[in-house]
């Protein structure tokens, strides 16, 4: 067998730079087939055990969802862009969709606004018991991370029965949805699951949010200010972990979101222990925005718009125009922008994803004096999602 | 309750050269020419347009022109902001805002990848972005002349299964 210092003569013999950048720093990569980077690669400049600096280095998922979103028509592009964000698929299709209906001019019938409005909450309950999952494995809790991705399976067990898939739901349409919802039964069990998530919620605080290491492990890391955190373009829990009660679903309302009561969680230390604990206040305040949909229950009607145009999807043509549509999703502010020119496929489409504005600067200054442990740590309570960089 | 139409007429005054209209409810537009971009961007920035959430460039060959679109979100007027501003295809460079909105360098460098659009005073836009350097060198832009079905054609070297009299590939 060969030893470690002969494989490194060898390669120093043919040339391979394997010496330290200076004397006392070494270079070390991160990424992307590490566990805790998901796909996203980090070059460090390590000095020790500390990060002197920091570069991001996205790409390794980049499909060119935009280029292809061109080339395809308009119905097509569901298929397309839910794949950019894989925790949480439903808010590509209903970005798109929103913006599409504001460049026609359609009003989405109640029927469709209720169950858009459930699923989005269903997606961002399970996407938050994913990311709970990541963060409990990184922190070594591996109990808390299990019980999150058995928990998270009853959403997928309910999104099958809704639209036939478990992940990629295809559900949303411009328009409307693609079917109703199954029966009664399907709003019964939403309602146990919810009710049975609720009653779980207190062991997840006793193992892992309340627990005393996962405080001492998160306590004063990763710090980001308020005015830090507006320049970066920050969104979501990110921002509101440092005081700014930022949710888009409070300032630029949506969907039934005006008429529905829930609270914006705000801390403001900054740290990644308050970006943790404003997600853990947000699943919370999700359960509690599905139990008062199906208080409401689903209005009667029709679950899309009826118009001829939509009997023949391939022709189906959208007028020339622009509009912007954006959602609140567990990574913070999801936005999309499409440009039409009357033909059959958009002219131009931009997805804006939460995680290009956190997921590269804020990433590359944050970890400068990190230790290597907590490398990890400091990604996933940032949840950035890589697609949603590389689209 | 903002009132948009005096948003953007307080917006217009300290900002003679922009054009404004409300478009609806939380959306409202300004077009201005680029070589004023800077000065406006700020003026949003210093009047409570807190985030900048994305830069998109839009080619119009027709036109000969590349439309930037500075999106603008303003937690505080809970309103959002199309500035729009054109510049020529062929000499595509504008001013960076990165002083302005740090934020701008990351998405900069997107537009400049993709479009080639040179933001000067950005110092990482050489920076490998998404792109391989073999990507860029068979020019891969989204720039709409991009010629898709040669680049196919070449990458893969599927030339001869491509029907010329058909403009189309026989499989």
């Amino acid at each position: 067998m060969v030893s470690q210092s002969e494989l490194i003569r060898e390669a120093r013999e043919n040339g391979m730079d394997l010496l330290p950048l200076d004397k006392d720093t070494y270079e070390l990569f991160f990424g992307p087939q590490h566990m805790a980077t998901e796909n996203y690669s980090i070059i460090l400049k390590m000095d020790g055990n500390r990060v002197v600096k920091a570069i991001a280095n996205p790409g390794f998922l980049h499909r060119g969802f935009e280029k292809l979103a061109e080339y395809r028509p308009w119905h097509t592009n569901i298929a397309l862009l839910l794949r950019v964000c894989v925790p949480e698929p439903d808010v590509p299709e209903v970005i798109y969709s929103m913006a599409v209906e504001e460049i026609l001019g359609w009003e989405v019938p109640e029927r469709a606004q209720w169950i858009r409005t459930t699923v989005l909450e269903m997606a961002r309950v399970s996407a938050y018991l994913f990311w709970t999952m990541g963060m409990a494995f990184k922190l070594g809790v591996y109990t808390a991370g299990q019980w999150a991705a058995a928990y998270r399976e009853r959403f997928m067990a309910l999104f099958e029965q809704l639209t036939g898939a478990r992940v990629y739901h295809i559900y949303t349409i411009p328009g409307g949805v693609r079917r109703d919802i199954p029966s009664d039964a399907w709003l019964r069990r939403l309602r146990d699951t919810v009710e049975y998530i609720k009653s779980k919620l207190p062991d997840f605080d006793e193992i892992l949010f309340e627990n005393y290491i996962t405080h001492r492990r998160l306590e004063g890391i990763g710090v980001m200010d308020r005015k830090f955190a507006l320049d970066e373009g920050v969104t979501g829990p990110n921002l509101r972990a440092t005081g700014v009660p930022y949710d888009v679903r409070r300032v630029d309302p949506y969907l039934l979101y005006p008429e529905l009561d829930f609270e914006v969680p705000v801390l403001k230390d900054g740290d990644a222990l308050a970006r943790v604990m404003v997600r853990r206040f947000e699943i919370e305040q999700d359960l509690y925005i599905l139990e008062q949909l199906l208080d409401m229950g689903p209005p009667s009607g029709p679950y899309k718009v009826e118009d001829p145009r939509l009997k023949n999807l391939p022709r189906f043509k959208v007028p020339a125009g622009d509009a912007f549509a954006h959602v609140e999703s567990t990574k913070g502010d999801f936005g999309a922008y499409v440009v039409s020119d009357g033909k059959n496929k958009p002219y131009r489409l931009q997805l804006r994803g939460p995680s290009i504005s956190h997921g590269i600067r804020v990433i590359e200054q944050l970890l400068v004096g990190a230790r290597i442990a907590d490398v990890p740590v400091i990604l996933v309570s940032l949840d950035n999602c890589p697609p949603d960089i590389d689209r | 309750m903002t009132d948009y139409e005096a948003l953007v007429a307080k917006i217009l005054e300290k900002a003679p050269y922009a054009e404004g209209e409300v478009r609806r409810e939380r959306r409202i537009e300004f077009r201005i020419s680029p070589d004023r971009i800077r000065d406006f961007l700020k003026l949003l920035k210093d009047n409570g347009f807190e985030l900048l959430l994305q830069i998109t460039a839009v080619d119009w060959p027709d036109r000969g022109e590349i439309e930037l679109i500075y999106q603008v979100f303003s937690i505080t007027h809970r309103t959002h902001t199309f500035v729009r501003t054109a510049i020529p295809r062929d000499n595509s460079v504008v001013p960076t805002v990165m002083d302005i909105y740090p934020v701008a360098e990351t998405y900069e460098r997107d537009a400049h990848e993709f479009f080639q659009v040179v933001f000067e005073g950005n110092p990482k836009l050489e920076m490998p972005w998404i792109l391989e350097e073999e990507d860029k060198e068979a020019g891969l832009s989204y720039r709409k002349d991009f010629d898709m079905l040669g680049y196919v054609k070449r990458k893969y070297k599927i030339l001869d299964r491509f029907d010329e009299d058909k403009g189309t590939y026989v499989i």
